[in-house]
């Protein structure tokens, strides 16, 4: 039997975040060289955390980072490949290369918000929310910490908008909300092992398994993202009631068992 | 101390450039024997003259499907050399809930440089169009999963560096909380473009072989490989007879939220995933046979080690893999949990190769001949980009 998860706040972003929502949360000088994925996560985090009554500035020695990003930092990948392209490798850049990795996302959550526990990312495009989630529930079974926070951060690959009009039916199967627009977006949950003052729902049960499907069947009506799981799980939250989230992709399945908290 | 806090490792296999299989690669540590040298073959980059890399045999890679990634083939390879040992065929463990994970830092990135390039000069063709589609089809520990009929869940582990040694820990996780009967887990990464030139361009990497805590060190060397290992519940392991092959007894975690690319010189972060791991296993620094440490021979890595272990296993011996296998990125953690594995069942600690001489910065000689060690314990470490610590505990099969 896993242990259940208890939801303390959440927060989702469709699109970029703009350096005014961070007024209540940071100087916004201080996000001027930050890639926008982890910009639009940490807004999220910011409000998941706000939502939760976890002060921001409070060192969290005991607070863990589980974090999804469907295929990594694609904006800093990219410009580290353009650096090559253009000036050639001996010219490329460095800050970008160093930007690319996943855990940079991880590194700007860990130092804005002071967070030093546990840090585990996952990447497997459109799974990857389950796995985040997975990996929170885990690490509060083993008391490696008393909170996580989940986030979700999403990058676009340039490449398959340019593409898909020639290519559709090649990737048809893989995408859910093609041909609506690629969209960046982010999502944040403040999850713990026992309800607070502050609990808004429980997580009773999660399932996550391979199949051998090969469609993804995941119904987003406006845009297309890796991350969409974790905006479509945000926006059933904000209907304040109990749910199953059940989601098939292209090899796996999530069903996710919600009930509203009552204290 | 309780083994019944640890997990039954049921096999494990390891690829990479000191050998072809677990013992191989054992073998090629005692000796010091690796697949070193310029990798103008295997990437397009102005530095191939200049900077080597740790590479598996290219014979080996030949045997690769060319619709597989290397990092996936490598895998694959190390989790059939796993069942093998375990004496039990995946098709046996269909009726059980098996998880895989995995970690992985190229493999799970956008690592397609030429299907980039062909887009950015106007020149996307059908080819690039499959090799794009089969980036996105095929996400690492998914596809493993698929590959070996698995139903349960699965996991691609993204921490960089600390990958391998984070899916080893998840992986036990999923055991001891019942999630999964059975969990294939590990790590893999291959040679790429990106984390190639990436390393040069950040002033880390060396054009010599790599001198892991020698004061003379001057970089990383950039490697490839994978590691695997078959953990299994102790109702899975009694249902089909399967043997102890090695225990993975305690995990840890923490970050150090300082740096993008260089580690908490007081080593805080690893500090804590080291007591949480030995506290999981119920074990003391006492207890240890020896560490397999993280040592990339860069300049910031080493001396953070260095004040991890002096504070909290002074006397525990050190030794230092990557002077035969390179910095395998994601894969680093389950090379190095395989290779320790290893030192433990045959009771014998490699040299550190490369290892020249003492830093007083770091404050310890790894080791630097064959040591017979008796303990049963042993613990590896992983510190990766962004200040992600991680550690394991691990036992011998004799153990228990």
């Amino acid at each position: 039997m896993q242990p259940k998860l208890f939801i303390n706040g959440f927060s989702y972003l469709l699109g970029d975040a703009q350096a005014e929502d961070f007024t209540p949360f940071v100087e916004t000088r201080k996000l001027r060289r930050m890639e926008g994925i982890s910009k639009n996560a940490l807004l999220c985090a910011f409000r998941s955390l706000e939502q939760a009554g976890i002060d921001k500035n409070a060192s969290k020695e005991d607070m863990g980072l589980s974090i999804a990003m469907g295929a990594g930092a694609l904006e800093s990948t990219c410009k580290f490949m353009d650096s090559i392209i253009t000036d050639g490798d001996a010219l490329s850049s460095p800050t970008a290369f160093a930007s690319s990795v996943h855990n940079s996302t991880g590194l700007t959550l860990s130092m804005f918000l002071h967070i030093k526990g546990p840090c585990l990312i996952t990447g497997q495009l459109d799974a990857s929310f389950a796995g985040a989630l997975l990996t929170a529930q885990q690490l509060l079974a083993k008391k490696m910490c008393k909170d996580v926070l989940v986030a979700v951060a999403e990058d676009i690959n340039p490449v398959l908008p340019a593409i898909l009009p020639q290519y559709e039916n090649d990737f048809a199967p893989l995408l859910c909300g093609y041909p609506h627009p690629f969209k960046r977006v982010a999502a944040a949950f403040a999850v713990c092992a026992e309800s607070t003052i502050n609990t808004k729902f429980v997580v009773q049960e999660i399932t996550f398994s391979r199949t051998d499907e090969t469609q993804n069947k995941v119904e987003m009506p406006d845009f297309c993202s890796c991350a969409h799981s974790a905006v479509a799980f945000g926006q059933q939250l904000d209907k304040a009631r109990d749910f199953d989230f059940c989601e098939t992709f292209a090899g796996s399945t999530l069903n996710i068992e919600v009930k509203k908290y009552a204290a | 101390m309780s083994l019944s806090r640890g997990v039954k490792i049921a096999g494990y296999g390891c690829v990479c450039a000191c050998g072809n299989s677990a013992a191989d690669a054992f073998d090629g540590a005692l000796k010091g024997r690796a697949c070193f040298g310029l990798p103008a073959h295997r990437v397009h980059s102005s530095y191939t003259d200049t900077y080597p890399v740790f590479m598996v045999a290219d014979d080996f890679l030949a045997a690769r499907n060319p619709e597989q990634s290397i990092s996936q083939f490598l895998f694959i390879a190390c989790a059939n050399e796993a069942f093998a040992q375990a004496g039990i065929t995946p098709e046996q463990l269909h009726t059980k809930r098996v998880g895989v994970v995995v970690g992985s830092s190229v493999d799970a990135s956008f690592h397609c440089f030429d299907v980039y390039h062909h887009w950015r000069k106007g020149e996307f063709s059908a080819q690039d169009a499959r090799e794009l589609k089969n980036y996105l089809a095929l996400p690492t520990a998914q596809t493993i999963s698929r590959h070996f009929g698995f139903t349960g869940p699965f996991q691609t582990i993204v921490t960089a560096c600390a990958s391998g040694t984070d899916a080893v820990g998840i992986a036990k996780s999923w055991i001891d909380t019942g999630l999964c009967d059975a969990v294939l887990c590990g790590g893999t990464d291959e040679i790429s473009l990106s984390p190639y030139d990436g390393f040069i361009r950040l002033m880390v990497a060396g054009k010599e072989r790599c001198k892991p805590f020698s004061k003379n060190r001057a970089g990383i060397n950039v490697g490839e490989g994978a590691g695997a290992f078959l953990l299994v519940s102790h109702a899975t392991a009694e249902e089909f007879n399967l043997h102890a092959q090695g225990y993975v007894l305690g995990y840890g975690n923490a970050c150090d939220a300082y740096h993008q690319t260089a580690p908490d010189p007081e080593a805080k972060g690893l500090i804590k995933a080291i007591n949480f791991a030995l506290k999981e296993a119920g074990l003391t620094a006492d207890d240890l046979a020896f560490i397999n440490a993280h040592g990339t021979a860069s300049t910031a890595n080493d001396p953070a080690e260095g004040v991890a272990f002096r504070t909290l296993c002074p006397q525990v011996p050190v030794w230092g893999s990557k002077g035969v296998t390179g910095h395998t990125l994601g894969a680093a953690g389950a090379v190095e949990a395989v290779l320790t594995i290893e030192a433990l069942n045959k009771k014998i600690v490699p040299p550190t190769v490369g290892f020249e001489q003492y830093d007083e910065n770091i404050g310890f000689t790894p080791t630097t001949q064959v040591t017979a060690v008796t303990k049963r314990f042993a613990l590896s470490d992983s510190l990766a980009f962004g200040g992600c610590n991680a550690a394991i505990v691990l036992g011998a099969q004799d153990a228990a």
